[in-house]
């Protein structure tokens, strides 16, 4: 066992800080010395910051020794998906457009943390303007899987889930907007929790879609994700679509039984057209969920097609109409996928756009009312394992969407629900490749599924599990 | 509901105000046809009485398992 303290949790180490077990200089030494021995491999990070993060580290510990707890996190470093404006510092947003942008304002969610006294790393890389599945970046290179560096992350959040994965920082903020957080987290072996529509603020966020995006950590477990959802969710009048209800103690279900819930198992499209090792894992997390006591049921979904094509209506739509101003005047300076993706939304009538906004509601009762009675439904992140980067790099070819499509069928349904779905660590392929599983649960309740992903974790140790460095 | 022809999308991305070529215009009725496919089903069924907000309130709603 390795006593290398980046390799603990997120709520390991924030414990063994505020016990004085471990000081922030050796925790935020021990993640710049991952750092620069992974990075070159993974292309993770945007911008590493090390002198600046040694320095608030250092600063987090003189207060600690006068007694001034800044926090539940302080002194833990992190660094975050490279789209959260952080006032002073440019956010590039995985784009050159925005390569020397400097934000004015933090974003309320990054602020929530640093509040709870975390220390910055840097940033993280991402996809350009979060507009993609694979991972791949024209401008600042492709970020690459730490269990095999020829592999992708999954993106957009492809920085957040590499990261992660190596423990070069103890947790990142992603954001999912048809899959973001749980595609990193599924293709890199993490924990990712794509929130309720509502529920954290978007305020100071990089704009997708407003009616789809969503803000969320990646994590080592889940309870890590837990505490950072717990410490970010609650109304904020910076946005006013987040919800004003008070936010429950997450930490609390971390620690509650399967037995007597109900989880459901789709009957269709979840379980079809899945590569044979991806139903493997979702037979054996069927199985140990059952071991730990819950019962598994049968779950009869509406047809799930037509949420896909009603999200690729309203992200297109949205999308579009975010970066008009820049299709017109710089359209040079989009790499080709993203502007091809951008360039659908201009033949979408905003007749067919209000038709699927509209459609939202009716759509989010007959799911309800097919998952009466569970507590969740289980299903695969994506039909597949992490692809090549060299063969998932489809640019703007004529096949590119529907390759897109097929990577995040599965996720793309969540997001115009807006639900929340829990990505956990489920199993492996023979080649070594992670595969995940999504939790999804009703609105508003996190809780819930914390409670099963939490129980699932206790029972399994794929969460553990540490790419070695060559 | 069709999807549109790769003429149509050009009519469209000049009424927008991003006008693009019949390359770009083909491309573009390849990539978001699949859909305007997926969402025929529902177009045109809609009851009057929903409107986007509708969303918010099944989404919050209180719902017992």
């Amino acid at each position: 066992m390795s006593d290398e303290p980046a390799l603990m949790s997120l709520v390991a180490v924030a414990k063994a800080i505020a016990g004085k077990k471990l000081s922030s200089r050796e925790v935020t030494q021990s993640c710049l010395d991952r750092i620069a021995q992974w990075q070159p491999r993974v292309n993770a990070f945007m911008a590493i910051e090390a002198e600046e993060a040694l320095a608030a580290a250092d600063a987090a510990d003189a207060a600690l020794a006068k007694g001034q707890n800044l926090g539940p996190l302080h002194g833990v470093p992190l660094a975050h998906k490279d789209m959260y404006y952080d006032a002073g510092k440019v956010v590039t947003c995985g784009s050159k457009i925005r390569r020397d942008f400097v934000p004015t304002t933090t974003s309320t969610a990054l602020q929530r943390l640093k509040d709870a006294g975390t220390v910055r790393l840097g940033s993280l890389q991402m996809v350009e303007f979060a507009y993609g599945p694979t991972g791949h970046n024209p401008h600042y290179g492709a970020v690459r899987n730490p269990w095999n560096v020829d592999h992708i992350t999954g993106g957009s959040s492809s920085g957040s889930g590499s990261a992660v994965a190596a423990r070069l920082t103890f947790a990142a903020l992603g954001s999912d907007t048809g899959g973001s957080i749980r595609m990193p987290a599924h293709f890199c072996g993490v924990t990712g929790f794509k929130t309720t529509v509502g529920l954290i603020s978007r305020a100071g966020a990089m704009p997708l879609s407003q009616s789809l995006d969503t803000v969320g950590p990646l994590a080592q477990t889940v309870e890590d994700c837990a505490l950072l959802v717990g410490l970010m969710a609650g109304a904020d009048p910076e946005d006013p679509t987040t919800s004003s209800q008070p936010v429950p103690n997450y930490m609390a279900a971390t620690t509650g039984s399967l037995k007597g819930l109900k989880i459901g198992v789709p009957t269709a499209f979840y379980v079809d057209d899945l590569d044979s090792e991806v139903a493997r894992v979702l037979d054996e997390t069927i199985a140990t969920l059952k071991s730990e006591g819950a019962e598994i049921v049968k779950v009869e979904l509406p047809d799930q097609r037509q949420l896909t094509a009603a999200c690729q209506i309203v992200l297109a739509t949205e999308a579009a109409a975010f970066h008009k101003r820049w299709m017109i005047e710089r359209p040079q300076d989009y790499g080709a996928q993203v502007l091809m993706r951008l360039q659908n939304g201009l033949a979408i009538p905003g007749v067919t756009y209000l038709e699927a906004m509209r459609w939202r509601g009716p759509a989010l009762a007959a799911y309800l009312a097919a998952v009466t009675g569970t507590d969740a439904v289980i299903a695969p992140v994506a039909p597949l394992p992490a692809a090549t980067i060299a063969e998932s790099d489809v640019g703007n070819s004529l096949d590119a969407e529907a390759v897109i499509q097929r990577i995040t069928k599965f996720t793309r349904p969540i997001n115009y629900l807006g639900l929340p779905s829990l990505s956990i660590p489920a199993g492996f392929t023979k080649t070594g490749l992670p595969v995940g599983m999504q939790l999804i649960g009703r609105a508003f309740d996190e809780a819930g599924l914390v409670r099963i992903g939490a129980a699932f974790q206790r029972a399994t140790d794929y969460h553990q599990q540490v790419p070695k460095a060559a | 509901m069709t999807r549109p022809d790769p003429k149509q999308v050009k009519a469209m991305t000049e009424i927008a105000g991003v006008p693009q070529d019949a390359e770009v215009s083909a491309r573009i009725a390849n990539s978001i046809g699949p859909a305007f496919d997926g969402f025929a089903p529902v177009s045109g069924t809609l009851p009057m009485d929903i409107e986007p907000a509708s969303y918010l309130l099944v989404q919050r709603a209180k719902v017992s398992k």
